[in-house]
């Protein structure tokens, strides 16, 4: 028979290992990039706004401002752009969809599930190579640089999953033009969105990542060792629209705040380039 | 038939499940005795402590190995710098995550086995001249067999089928520890991929199949070995 | 193995939740004890106390000058260094072996131990009959099979004690039947002594050449059988009726009617054939049950075996004084008892000293080595018989 003591200690385990979860989850870097984005109930009246990983902070703080402005409330989902247009498909309730990629809205536009006339490219971004704070290692990006000297021995880089992360198929369109590929195929770490990858450089178990400019910036455990040359990729264009499905009013006036003084200043702050 | 990727996912499923198993075994039998055989302050807790992974979420128990094996972690660290051994982005991290998630239910089938030997049998055993380590391998170990084979086999499955710990801790890294469930996961991600993440989900189907056949007949032959008809 | 005068020492306390064992025994190392009494009495526990497998509270055991326990030298002998052999009531063969390695178990980890004069492998299964069932598996066999390999095993452990605990209780009454004279083959040929733990009377008697009676952890009686069933008040303790126990030897036998002569030191029964050769030694128990008085020599009466002898005693052997034991000695070393009614004795006036004729109905025989038999009523026996003129033998007629 387990004695009361037992019970407590054993309790005591339980919690701890909970606390230690939920004390992890909450660090910054790691809170929401984990959102295997689960499809969000919408209370009456609440807007549910799908967006790319990328944009987590920006959205945030954008999302309260358009509630101090008498908006309707808003609802995130902040995830890798191919999971989100996956579960639109699949019949999410989202009303607005802010991909990394234009590839992901095309997906989408292609089934008919994007409203008409509502889709437009809001923001632009830069693709950077990071590395850990402690690296001071900085490399010019060009035709045959040398990634894999950057990486030493047995280290490996991380990124979107080049298979559906608009970020990774940045990366991969970017090293391939700069021949740089085959030797990093065999090292990537395949990341869920961007800002798992970013995580893995944040806590020095990868080498060294490719992400996005913007988030390079709120980051403060990686630097940015070197710049991708816009010419090497696609524009890294952000493309936001409303959803077929759940036009309405309040989904327009959200898409039509976006484009306000008011958002483009909270968007130059992060890092983007507003078109 | 099946392309590179996906012929890498299938071996390395295997290896990472068989890994999983064979090393987590003698610690299961360990694991098992202390708690069936055993009383010490702290047993509940340790009970407990094992059957985490079946009561937390995967991905916590990935998180708890990254925090303690990361490269950065305490054991991790310690295993980089003094043998050069990095288990993060490695299939032996992805081992050591399925190993954890299927232990409890090793740990289970082992203890019931174990519970069952008749202890008289033991103690016939002792009064012929045998210590009780020597019971314990020829009469106890023999005995539990068919339940150790069968813990065998339920780990089996459960450390092929991991996800969460596995991309949590080691992360999804082709060839190197995209197991079949993180290779259909991206899959299902790809647009157009929906047709090689069945395929996968067809081979995986095999293999559990295949797994539970086996078992099946062994066990019988195990059965007939103890001398239970 | 073991020097006659050594003696197997159990000096012990051990409490068991409510129930208390304590005794202060030495048993003989050589032929069969048995340690009889009612269940939960303490046998088993007194067995597992000499076999390890449980320790005592306090006290000491030894087998001769080998300490086994002996808690002021806080000396406490692991079980698998004690070298004995025990069997269980059941069986407790190991599933995952053929009977041959069973049989190989003990005998492996015995070590140098039994030199110089091993117990064999062949000998032991020869003795046990056990040589047909050496390539099966235990869940085939039958019971009493399941018993004899048990046996087996436990001698080729070169054991230098061999403890039984109840092991016969677990089979029905035909592989009882089947089983009993392995264990009498094992006494008298293989010179291991045993110490047998059983609650049945009948074993007790067949089996033993001493005897311990426990009754709630006590110890009531000890002693070599002859002279324990001897005692007056010994019927009232084994709860049971011994009757008399006498020695001798076959002295012819009569293939027209069937039957077997016996010769006591003083008087003869003639019993139904016996497969013993002439000139055997025999232990026969005549139970008080089977045996009737008469103050006369009844001529018109089925019952052949008619002793003359003097009464000697008379008690009442339950609390209101109906059934009465009246003892009867027929011959200068034997004792016979009668079980009657306190009517009778009032009816036929009987009183100590009167002579009269008892009626013996059925006797229970029991072969076995004179040599192994208690001491001096064996001998006493054995003496008269081989000197003719000694005392007129009694015929029954």
């Amino acid at each position: 028979m387990p004695t009361l003591r037992d019970v407590v200690l054993a309790a005591s385990a339980a919690l701890l290992a909970l606390l230690a979860a939920a004390a992890g989850a909450q660090s910054q870097a790691q809170s929401q990039q984990r959102s295997l984005a689960q499809a969000p109930a919408p209370a009456a009246g609440e807007l549910v706004v799908f967006a790319a990983a990328s944009l987590q902070n920006a959205f945030a703080e954008v999302g309260r401002l358009h509630a101090a402005a008498g908006g309707t409330p808003l609802r995130f989902s902040f995830a890798s752009s191919g999971v989100l247009a996956r579960q639109i498909e699949q019949g999410a309730p989202a009303a607005i969809f802010a991909s990394a990629d234009e590839q992901w809205m095309d997906y989408l536009q292609r089934r008919q599930l994007v409203a008409t006339g509502s889709r437009k490219s809001l923001l632009v971004n830069r693709l950077v190579l990071v590395v850990p704070a402690d690296n001071v290692a900085s490399v010019t990006i060009g035709p045959g640089f040398d990634f894999a000297a950057l990486l030493g021995k047995d280290g490996r880089w991380v990124t979107g999953d080049p298979s559906n992360v608009p970020v990774g198929r940045y990366a991969q369109e970017a090293l391939t033009r700069l021949g740089a590929w085959t030797a990093a195929k065999p090292r990537l770490v395949r990341a869920e969105n961007v800002r798992v990858a970013l995580a893995f450089v944040e806590r020095g178990e990868a080498a060294a990542g490719i992400v996005y400019e913007t988030d390079a910036a709120v980051s403060k455990k990686v630097r940015i060792a070197g710049v991708f040359p816009p010419d090497s990729h696609a524009p890294v264009s952000y493309p936001v629209a409303a959803m077929a499905k759940h036009d309405t009013p309040a989904a327009r006036a959200f898409l039509h705040f976006l484009d306000s003084e008011q958002a483009r200043e909270v968007f130059r702050k992060y890092g983007f380039t507003v078109r | 038939m099946l392309t590179a990727a996906e012929l890498d996912a299938l071996r390395l499923s295997l290896q990472v499940a068989l890994v999983a198993v064979a090393c987590s075994l003698p610690a299961a039998v360990a694991a098992a005795w202390l708690l069936a055989r055993c009383d010490f302050p702290g047993k509940s807790l340790l009970d407990a402590v094992i059957h985490l992974p079946l009561v937390l979420p995967p991905v916590v128990i990935g998180f708890f190995l990254l925090l303690l094996f990361g490269t950065k972690g305490p054991l991790g660290g310690w295993l980089y710098e003094h043998l050069g051994i990095r288990l993060i982005f490695t299939r032996w991290g992805a081992a050591l995550a399925a190993a954890v998630m299927a232990f409890p239910l090793m740990v289970r089938a082992i203890r019931l086995a174990l519970e069952a030997v008749d202890r008289g049998l033991e103690a016939a055993a002792r009064t012929l001249g045998a210590s009780r380590l020597d019971v314990f391998c020829s009469i106890t170990l023999p005995l539990m067999l068919p339940g150790i084979l069968s813990g065998c086999i339920v780990a089996f499955a459960a450390a092929l089928g991991d996800f969460g710990a596995t991309i949590t801790f080691v992360g999804n890294v082709q060839g190197e520890t995209q197991t079949l469930s993180l290779a259909i996961y991206s899959l299902t991600q790809t647009p157009d991929g929906d047709a090689a993440a069945l395929r996968l989900v067809l081979i995986s189907l095999a293999v559990a199949i295949a797994a539970l056949v086996v078992s099946e007949a062994l066990a019988r032959r195990v059965r007939l070995f103890i001398g239970r008809a | 193995m073991n020097a006659p005068d050594e003696r197997l020492v159990i000096a012990v306390r051990k409490h068991l939740g409510d129930f208390a064992l304590q005794c202060d025994l030495g048993l003989p190392l050589a032929g069969l004890t048995a340690i009889f009494g009612a269940s939960g009495s303490g046998k088993s526990t007194l067995l597992n106390l000499v076999a390890g497998l449980l320790r005592p509270d306090d006290g000491r055991i030894a087998v001769g000058s080998t300490v086994f326990f002996d808690h002021a030298a806080r000396v406490d002998m692991p079980v698998e260094q004690r070298a004995l052999g025990v069997v269980f009531q059941d069986a407790r063969l190991f599933p995952h072996l053929t009977v041959r390695g069973n049989l190989h178990y003990g005998w492996r980890r015995a070590g140098a131990r039994a030199k110089p004069a091993p117990i064999g492998f062949d000998q032991v299964v020869a003795l046990l009959g056990i040589a047909a069932l050496l390539e099966r598996r235990p869940h085939t066999l039958s019971g009493g099979e399941k018993q004899r390999v048990a046996l087996g095993r436990a001698l080729l452990a070169q054991p230098r004690l061999l403890l039984m605990d109840e092991p016969l209780a677990a089979l029905d009454a035909a592989r009882k039947v089947e089983v009993l004279p392995y264990i009498e083959r094992l006494r008298d040929e293989l010179r291991v002594p045993i110490l047998y733990v059983t609650h049945a009377l009948d074993e007790v008697l067949r089996l033993a050449t001493a005897v311990v009676l426990l009754e709630h952890g006590q110890v009531a009686v000890a002693g070599p059988l002859a002279d324990v069933a001897a005692q007056p008040a010994a019927a009232a303790r084994f709860g049971a009726d011994i009757g008399a126990l006498a020695y001798g030897r076959i002295a012819a036998h009569d293939e027209r009617y069937g039957q077997t002569t016996i010769r006591f030191d003083a008087f003869e029964l003639r019993v139904p054939r016996v497969a013993l050769k002439v000139g055997a030694a025999v232990r026969a128990r005549i139970p008080a049950r089977d045996v009737a008085l008469a103050l006369s020599r009844p001529a018109d009466v089925s019952i052949s075996n008619r002793i003359e002898g003097r009464i000697e005693t008379i008690n009442p052997l339950n609390e209101s004084g109906s059934q009465v034991e009246v003892a009867v000695r027929v011959a200068p070393a034997t004792v016979l008892r009668a079980l009657v009614t306190r009517e009778a004795v009032d009816r036929l006036g009987l009183q100590p000293g009167l002579s009269l004729w008892c009626l013996v109905k059925a006797v229970a025989l029991d072969a076995g080595t004179l040599a192994l038999a208690s001491g001096a009523a064996a001998t006493r026996g054995a003496a008269a018989n081989d000197e003719p003129g000694r005392g007129a033998p009694q015929r029954a007629r």
